[in-house]
């Protein structure tokens, strides 16, 4: 790599040396790495080496180097300096790139001109997908700022319908502008009549010939009414304070707004609840959105608040201004997606999804249990008269005793008295709500599944079956209460002394009622409660599927057969039963309140009252047909009685 | 014009009111 300069030997030889010499300085620098030396540097090392004049030994070296084409002489303030590089001759390194691809990728030829960076390109990465903004043409841009503006007044005087001419009521027709009336207000009349209903006989505007007057300073405008009318003809004045009218008119008009919005074509408010919020902010989820949620649910195996969904998943947090409007969005969307279903409350907005088994236990079918808890929407709920609804509302707790059937399967129905203290659904096609109940007495806690009644199908309660079983017995009384959160309530019952007795259990393995011992430390009605002692005969009745038991007339005529006192003989058999002790034994079966049983008691051609005694029914059953003729019954049966999804409806279709 | 619930029918009604209002001033 070294030159071989032709220069006399002595200098050839000085230069060899010099160059070494400063290689070996700059040993660890890179090969074209410039290694610099002054002349006075190495004119004063050599002369100590060689004991020779300094002066003069810089002339000679001065000489040889720059001869020498490896050094590179250069002058700075005066000083000499030789460059050199372990390469030989130092060349500066030339870093110029000339590729040019990533220029002509990144530098338009024409940039177009932009007043705005974020324009071009997002200054910003979104959390989440957000909806583009759809941009409008500047044509219609321009048709929208020619449009004329509608004034608000005249967008009620005047709405969508072309209004017909109305002249000012009690005016006589201005004769020219001049001498039209200043504009005045309709003095609020004791009983605000529509203006329409005043008018006479509808007079065409006639224009009569105006004298030449001099143009008035200001135009005049025609006296407007302050009074509007609603379609069902109530009167709303508008000079009257805006919470008086709200006070007043505020849930008629708010149902007018309602059903107006609800039927917009564009749906440019859209509504979850009672909350509404403009369409083209809502925040958008897409599928992987709805995935991520899904399976956090399934995870978690509980219904979730929208607002732990937006922690968990989203880490949204609630002091960000947007915060109110990404729930809504969620909300929102949740519910128009098949796989999730709404079960919270006003206040709560709980999210299940399909294939979350909300609440343990499916004994008792959904189907089945709308049907045999329809006898309190059909007008025989009686639970007021135990407890009034107001007093409930007040006092914020409902007291009841159990029944055998609600304590076996931990099922309570929704009659009017619970339907008072719980939350009503949000939505209008919600069908079941989440509530968490509490015992304060055992520090648990279990997920309570409100089903709401819909159409002739009753509501219950589900979920509390381990409870009622591990703490109390058919009899207790047990009290439900209100707290400060509104899917929260808590459930109690007064405790008392240790007592055993002999009770009736459902043993599920055998399928039949039996007695056993049971310990229970609850205060129990001691008329609810059935022990072989009082109710010997109950282990007799039979436990019929859950399908039968939907036919309260069979059940009431079994059991009538079971626990009534045969009064008649072998031949023409006859029971006498009292309505209280039917009234424990049926509920054995299922549930049915007082009213229930007096009514199917009363429409029942094989039962009478006692007319001596009140609240004793005799039952003397019809002669049983032979056997021949139940069996041509039966093979009629199927062809009368349409499928059962026909029969009823698709709600609980599903839960079959 | 429906502006950030009976809130809506609400803020409605304040609009309306001040029109009428500065209309009859």
């Amino acid at each position: 790599m070294t030159a071989a300069p032709t220069l006399p030997t002595d200098q050839q030889a000085l230069a060899e040396e010099i160059y070494r010499l400063m290689v070996a300085q700059g040993a660890l620098f890179a090969v074209d790495t410039p290694i610099r030396q002054t002349l006075a540097n190495l004119a004063a090392f050599l002369a100590r080496r060689e004991g020779r004049d300094r002066a003069e030994l810089e002339a000679v070296i001065d000489a040889a180097l720059s001869a020498d084409s490896r050094f590179t002489r250069e002058v700075v303030d005066g000083e000499v300096r030789f460059v050199t590089s372990r390469q030989g001759a130092y060349v500066p390194r030339d870093d110029t790139d000339t590729h040019s691809f990533k220029q002509r990728l990144h530098e338009p030829e024409h940039p177009l001109p932009i007043d705005d960076i974020s324009v071009v390109v997002s200054t910003s990465r979104p959390a989440i997908t957000t909806v583009e903004p759809v941009y409008i043409s500047d044509y219609w841009q321009m048709q929208l700022a020619a449009a004329p503006v509608e004034s608000e007044a005249q967008a009620v005087a005047a709405p969508e319908a072309p209004a017909p001419v109305v002249e000012p009521v009690s005016e006589e027709a201005p004769a020219a502008p001049v001498a039209a009336p200043a504009p005045v207000v309709e003095e609020a009349a004791p009983e605000p009549a529509p203006v329409a209903l005043e008018m006479p006989a509808p007079a065409p505007v006639v224009e009569e010939p105006a004298p030449p007057v001099a143009p008035a300073p200001r135009p005049v405008q025609p006296p407007r009414s302050t009074v509007f009318t609603l379609s069902d003809g109530t009167a709303i004045d508008l000079r009257r304070p805006v919470d008086e009218i709200m006070a007043e008119h505020g849930e008629l008009l708010a149902q007018v707004l309602a059903e107006r919005l609800e039927h917009d074509p564009l749906q440019r408010i859209v509504r979850f609840g009672r909350k509404y919020y403009p369409e083209g902010s809502l925040a958008s989820f897409g599928k992987n959105d709805l995935r991520k949620i899904r399976d956090y649910i399934l995870e978690r195996n509980e219904p979730l608040l929208d607002t732990e969904i937006i922690a968990d998943l989203y880490y949204h947090n609630p002091r960000q201004a947007d915060y109110e409007g990404f729930r809504f969005s969620l909300n929102y969307r949740l519910h128009r997606e098949k796989d999730f279903e709404f079960v919270g409350v006003e206040g709560a907005y709980l999210w299940a999804t399909r294939g979350l088994a909300i609440t343990s236990g499916k004994r008792v079918k959904a189907a089945e249990m709308g049907q045999i808890t329809s006898y309190l929407v059909e007008g025989y709920d009686d639970s007021p008269e135990l407890q009034s609804i107001e007093a409930i509302r007040q006092s914020g707790n409902v007291t009841r005793l159990l029944t055998f059937f609600e304590w076996e399967y931990g099922v309570l129905p929704l009659d009017a008295g619970l339907a008072a203290l719980l939350p009503p659904p949000l939505l209008p096609d919600q069908r079941s709500a989440v509530l968490r109940f509490e015992s304060p007495q055992h520090y648990t806690t279990y997920l309570v599944e409100v089903r709401f009644p819909a159409g002739n199908r009753g509501g219950w309660l589900q979920g509390l079956e381990e409870f009622f079983h591990e703490h109390l017995v058919p009899g207790a009384l047990i009290t439900i209460a209100r707290t400060g959160e509104p899917n929260l309530f808590h459930i109690t019952y007064e405790e008392g002394p240790e007592q055993s007795e002999r009770l009736l259990t459902f043993d599920e393995k055998k399928n039949r009622l039996a007695f056993a011992n049971v310990s229970f430390y609850c205060v129990v009605d001691e008329d609810q409660l059935p022990t072989q002692s009082r109710y010997g005969r109950l282990n007799r009745l039979k436990a019929f599927p859950m399908g039968e038991r939907r036919k309260a007339e069979l059940m009431l005529e079994h059991v009538s057969e079971i626990i009534g006192d045969q009064v008649g003989t072998p031949a023409e058999p006859r029971y006498a039963v009292t309505l209280d002790d039917l009234y424990v034994a049926f509920n054995v079966l299922r549930p049915g309140s007082r009213a229930y049983l007096k009514a199917l008691l009363e429409r029942g051609e094989d039962f009478s009252a006692d007319e001596s005694t009140p609240g004793l029914y005799y039952y003397a059953p019809a002669p049983r047909a032979s056997t021949e003729e139940v069996e041509e019954e039966e093979e009629e049966l199927p062809e009368e009685r349409p499928p059962l999804r026909q029969r009823y409806s698709s709600r609980y279709d599903e839960d079959e | 014009r429906l502006w950030t619930d009976t809130d809506l029918v609400r803020h409605y009604l304040e609009i309306l009111s001040k029109a009428v209002r500065e209309e009859n001033e």
